[in-house]
């Protein structure tokens, strides 16, 4: 569509500007309610608060609502996918090519990321016995971070400049020889904002877990989702440091003319090996705290504490250890030789190993339990073969030289759709209905719930199953089209029809959230019959938690006391906890670096430096204020 | 043992869709029957533990679901069990050892590699370029042809693959694995003892706006009719 502007005529694809029409609508929608119902104090609550569980919520809030965009380009690829030679709206060529790297980056950045860091702000001081993360400062700015980045990564579409690289994002395709647009200067941007925010929330898991334990609760009494945080957030500062180099070569490259991942002097596979030292621990990265969650709840829902809990733990580091050993996996065809072929292959396979032994502790745990079969244990059931489909392929994919075939098709694309989805998706679903009531002191609907869960699992199958097959017919990953003498048809519907199954499902996630707080009664504490210290707080969690301090001497300490008959000791005698602030500070210092990076991206050096000059007056600032003195004084008078 | 695995193979795709024909799984040389051995073999090993697991599982859930009658007792805690825990540590160990064997040994001999290393006398040699978004073959004699690739049956066939531009990927998934067309680097990819018949090939590597139109035709002729063609 051509529309005038300024005198010009400008060419506008019609999916914008029916994006701009749907958000203004919703926006406008979203106002008026906000002014009906007086809500401006909230959100400017919101806006300026440190407690980790009200930033554990806002990460939820906007994981699902971006969760629901990168779904819709789920949809819209599989529509033009439908049928062979199809030409679904707009959605050939370049806008295809958006659209899978919209899809793929939104996902994993925007949605896995910031969905799991929001279960564990919820969840893992709860879990340890602890106030608030080490820094809830820090935590602030991560969240706001995340959302900057996540913000400036959807405006590049409204502008009709959606990076366009895929979300691998491939050089020399993605330098500015062949993709001048501005698309994967958005690409490069966002992911350099919402990483060091990401970075930050490492920090501060790794410094509350270990400093910030309830008297007792020593690591080996730690439970598991806590341990997979602890070991997730090592992870997160060794891969997105990398990629935050890579990102940053990647920008010089685009920008100022240099030739890392180009040239004569340059490599474009020096991009690949950079991207999947960070790309592999990632998936790791999302699955290790998903399996924490699945832990936590067969072990909970079988009322019987975990099996080999020491192995548990064990694997899980060991997982991670391996996870920045398999890189070159994903490079198996670049030529990279036989020895590094079969080096890479058997690392890949030897992560199988730890990966087995959690899946048999899980069902070992249920095995003499009473399995109690809630809307998150289902999620837990569904997790299992799911993931094991996913890991058996991943085994197939290990072998080098068959390698060769599967590598960028189809099955590729089934495969990690069933660890990702399989893991982390149903992961952060069992982890929102678990802790649901710890973030608003209501369980959601379990009727719909059920729906929910297997209009999802349902759908996920037929369209995913379907597509290792396509891929060994030789459909690659990455095609808008293909032909009727392909014999792709039918499987390539199916997909579509499950898909849009899965895509339903979420109807009833928004009927639930409905229906729950219309009708949903309050419930206590532990709703759940829970085992660890989460439990023992009020739902929601209030913003002064174990006050008294319990004190932990076994494993599943609240599960022992409710067995024993006998209440958890407690103390006051424990160590400072981190102090609460309201600040607009960290929302700023995200707000600069946006402006910071929108001047970057346009090349208008002048806001760049604005924001940059901003952003540095911020940290001087911050550097300044000290609030434990406040506290001090406030401490000090009321002991007068 | 090959032949069960045929079977397998056989069984389980064709029964989930009869009517489709899946390349990768009907191999037509030497490379990709290879490949495809390992495919079955890798798919047989893994059925085995998918088996385990769903039966395991099935049986765990309904076993011990909560019923009237156990609704409030408190199971009896087990820590572990050394035994088991072992077990399901050194079984998956053997099996990918299984597995590990013929992985090296047809890497070994599949993966491409730098110019240098290929000295096979006999071998055809094929230079390929890709390019945004088409592919050149260029023969011995110095005959060009755009997106069609004819080459003589029961041959070893060697690819010099370049791009000018961006990273492509080469891929004829009758005969063959994939191999990346790095520019810049030179790789070469060995495709043996082709069978006649007409097969597609397409790029695999997502190298810009027509990606999906990156497609080529290839040809296996007998000996004959490929030097007529080559003089045509």
């Amino acid at each position: 569509m051509t529309i005038p502007f300024f005198g010009k005529s400008i060419f506008v694809p019609s999916d914008i500007i029916a994006a701009w029409i749907l958000s203004i609508v919703l926006g406008a929608i979203l106002f008026i309610y906000v002014m009906n119902k007086r809500k401006w104090p909230l959100i400017w609550e919101y806006m300026r608060t440190t407690n980790h569980r009200k930033i554990g919520t806002m990460y939820i809030l906007f994981g699902v609502i971006f969760f629901l965009r990168a779904g819709t380009d789920a949809l819209l690829i599989r529509l033009q996918l439908a049928q062979p030679h199809a030409a679904f709206w707009v959605f050939q060529q370049e806008k295809y090519n958006e659209l899978f790297t919209t899809h793929g980056t939104m996902m994993i950045f925007f949605v896995a990321m910031p969905l799991l860091i929001g279960l564990m702000n919820v969840a893992v001081p709860l879990q340890i016995g602890a106030r608030d993360l080490a820094f809830p400062f820090l935590n602030a700015v991560s969240f706001w971070l995340f959302l900057a980045g996540a913000i400036l990564f959807n405006m590049s579409f409204f502008f009709n400049s959606a990076p366009n690289a895929g979300w691998t994002g491939y050089a020399p395709l993605s330098t500015d020889t062949f993709t001048p647009s501005v698309g994967n200067d958005y690409f490069v941007f966002s992911l350099q904002v919402s990483g060091l925010g990401t970075i930050f929330t490492a920090i501060n898991m790794i410094v509350t877990i270990v400093r910030h334990r309830a008297p007792g609760m020593r690591l080996t009494r730690m439970p598991l989702f806590s341990w997979a945080t602890l070991i997730t957030s090592f992870l997160i500062l060794i891969a997105f440091s990398v990629l935050s180099m890579g990102l940053y070569l990647l920008m010089f490259d685009r920008m100022f003319g240099t030739g890392f991942f180009s040239g004569d002097t340059g490599n474009p596979v020096y991009w690949q090996h950079l991207f999947w030292i960070f790309g592999h621990p990632e998936v790791y990265i999302l699955a290790l705290p998903a399996f924490g969650i699945f832990s936590d709840i067969i072990s909970t829902f079988s009322k019987k504490r975990i099996f080999g809990y020491p192995a548990m733990v064990l694997s899980i580091i060991l997982i991670g250890f391996l996870g920045f050993m398999v890189w070159a996996h994903h490079m198996f065809t670049v030529g990279l030789g036989p020895m590094a072929n079969t080096f890479f292959a058997i690392t890949t396979m030897l992560i199988a190993v730890p990966t087995g032994i959690k899946v048999f502790n899980w069902l070992f745990t249920m095995r003499g339990g009473v399995v109690k079969i809630t809307t998150p244990m289902l999620f837990a059931l569904g997790f299992i073969p799911t993931f094991v489909m996913g890991g058996v392929t991943g085994v197939m994919l290990s072998v080098a030289a068959a390698n060769f075939q599967y590598h960028d098709t189809h099955f590729v694309v089934a495969h990690f759709h069933y660890t990702i989805i399989g893991s982390t998706i149903l992961g952060i679903f069992a982890g929102i209905y678990f802790w649901y009531p710890k973030v608003t002191g209501k369980v959601l609907d379990e009727k719909l719930g059920k729906w929910h869960f297997w209009l999802f699992i349902i759908g996920f199958h037929l369209t995913f199953l379907p597509m290792h097959v396509t891929g060994l017919q030789g459909m690659p990953r990455r095609v808008y089209t293909y032909q009727w003498g392909d014999d792709l048809f039918a499987l390539n519907l199916t997909s579509t029809i499950g898909a849009f199954l899965m895509g339903s499902s979420m109807l009833f996630v928004g009927w639930n959230l409905y229906k729950t707080h219309k009708h949903g009664k309050k419930v206590g504490n532990d709703p759940w019959d829970g085992r660890t210290l989460e439990w023992t707080v009020q739902s929601p969690s209030q913003e002064n938690t174990f006050e008294p301090m319990p004190i932990v001497k076994e494993m599943d300490p609240f599960w022992y006391a409710k067995v024993s008959g006998e209440k958890l000791r407690t103390t006051n005698n424990t160590r400072p906890a981190p102090i609460s602030v309201n600040t607009i500070l960290p929302f700023c210092i995200a707000f600069s670096l946006s402006i910071m990076s929108l001047g970057m991206i346009y090349t208008w050096y002048l806001l760049a430096v604005l924001g940059g000059a901003s952003a540095f007056l911020l940290f001087i600032v911050r550097s300044l204020t000290d609030e434990r003195k406040a506290y001090d004084l406030k401490e000090g008078h009321s002991n007068e | 043992m090959k032949n069960i695995l045929i079977r397998i193979r056989l069984l389980v795709f064709a029964c989930l869709l009869t009517g489709c024909d899946i390349s990768v799984l009907d191999p037509q040389s030497k490379t990709a029957d290879n490949q495809a051995f390992l495919i079955s073999f890798s798919f047989a090993l893994m059925m085995i533990v998918l088996i385990i697991v769903f039966l395991l599982m099935t049986r765990f859930v309904w076993k011990y679901r909560e019923t009237e009658h156990n609704k409030n007792t408190i199971p009896k805690d087990i820590k572990g069990n050394k035994k088991l825990e072992l077990t399901w540590t050194i079984l998956p160990i053997l099996l990918l050892t299984v597995l590990a064997v013929p992985t090296i040994a047809v890497t070994y001999n599949q993966s491409a590699t730098t110019p240098k290393a290929t000295t096979q006398d006999d071998a055809i040699h094929i230079d390929v370029t890709a390019q945004q978004f088409f592919w050149t073959f260029t023969y011995g004699n110095g005959k060009e042809s755009t997106n069609e690739l004819v080459i003589p049956e029961n041959k070893s066939i060697v690819f010099h693959l370049k791009s000018t531009d961006v990273i492509h990927s080469f891929w004829i998934p009758s005969l063959g694995g994939k191999t990346d067309v790095l520019p810049e680097k030179e790789l070469v990819y060995k495709i043996d003892n082709p069978k006649k018949g007409t097969y597609d090939g397409k790029c695999a590597e997502f190298c810009g706006v027509n990606h999906t139109k990156m497609r080529f035709t290839a040809r296996v002729v007998s000996e004959e009719t490929y030097q007529k063609w080559l003089t045509k």
